[in-house]
């Protein structure tokens, strides 16, 4: 892995590195105020490393929420990084085990989304990805707990930093929107997700819409591609 | 750091590890169908939306789509205008903090 691969990993990881620094901080903010040391803060973000289930433990615990649903819940949350995992595996192909551990480890919302693009193209490699994963996982780490000693010494409102996670979950949504497929998808996730929510009263709903949305969206791209093929007859 | 803390950070890195590992470990050793990576392909985007509706949508658990009740729909649509626009998260980031904070200051 030689300077060169440092250098392009670095530079595709700014724009995530920016955002990672300031949702860090509203992270860490968010967490101390829910009770959490600033150590435990960083060892959260070093052992979990994930935006949204660190913010979602944040908000059960004040709460009060019990340790185990806590963590039924992120896994739940968690479960969209088994398909992430399975669509960028083709691009790690042939890796050891301990760099597949650490390429899953870092795999965050964002870096799939950046690496998924990056891969695409023609010069994004393996070892491009992983290094832009781990400077990633280290600015969220650090951001984190610098959020949590600014929380130690100043009271923030953390109802207004929590939206930083849903501004990330929208902007992320609208860089899939590669074609109207990916949009009328959304749609119908969006619609399901609200349904199911309300009828089952529980975030499994959340997995569900994503499910069915998704397969929704292949079927329309296959009908699609079907007529396509019939009018050219 | 108490024992419960420690107890929920270690059982949050097991539940988040697993789901990010294993299947790159499986499926990177030999080829997923195109039928499947075609339809893995519309998950991202199904899971952000499902995210976002439940985010946006509810307050306190409950459904709730009045402007005036729920103060986080109208920076959502500004968020998604920035975020069409610049396809940048620190700007949509930015743009959603500044709404939502000028917003519940005025409400």
């Amino acid at each position: 892995m030689g300077n060169k691969t440092i250098v392009k990993g670095l530079k595709a990881s700014f724009p995530i590195m920016a955002s990672y620094i300031a949702l860090g901080l509203a992270c860490g903010i968010v967490l101390f105020d829910a009770g959490f040391s600033v150590f435990s803060i960083f060892l959260m973000s070093l052992l979990v490393y994930a935006g949204a289930a660190q913010f979602l433990a944040g908000s059960m615990v004040v709460l009060g929420a019990a340790v185990p649903s806590i963590i039924l819940m992120v896994f739940f949350l968690n479960l969209r990084h088994i398909l992430m995992g399975a669509s960028i595996s083709k691009y790690v192909k042939n890796k050891s085990v301990g760099f597949l551990a650490v390429f899953g480890h870092t795999l965050s919302d964002e870096s799939f989304g950046i690496n998924y693009s990056n891969f695409q193209k023609q010069d994004w490699t393996a070892d491009d990805a992983i290094v832009a994963n781990i400077f990633n996982y280290l600015v969220w780490a650090i951001s984190t707990a610098v959020g949590g000693i600014i929380g130690s010494h100043f009271s923030i409102n953390t109802q207004i930093m929590s939206y930083a996670l849903i501004a990330m979950f929208i902007c992320m949504m609208v860089m899939q929107f590669v074609s109207k497929i990916y949009i009328i998808t959304a749609i119908i996730s969006i619609v399901l997700s609200v349904l199911l929510t309300i009828i089952l009263k529980h975030n499994i709903a959340l997995v569900i819409a994503t499910v069915l949305a998704s397969m929704i969206g292949y079927y329309i791209e296959r009908k699609l591609e079907q007529r396509g093929a019939g009018s050219r007859d | 750091m108490t024992s419960q803390a420690l107890i929920l950070i270690i059982g949050m890195s097991i539940v988040t590890f697993l789901p990010r590992f294993l299947p790159i470990l499986f499926l990177s050793k030999k080829e997923i169908s195109p039928s499947l990576s075609r339809w893995m392909s519309y998950i991202p985007v199904s899971v952000f939306a499902a995210l976002v509706a439940s985010d946006v949508f509810f307050v306190d658990g409950a459904f709730a789509m009045q402007p005036l009740q729920n103060v986080k729909l109208l920076p959502s649509i500004f968020v998604i205008i920035v975020a069409l626009k610049t396809k940048s998260l620190l700007w949509s980031m930015i743009t959603g903090i500044i709404s939502i904070t000028l917003l519940s200051a005025i409400l």
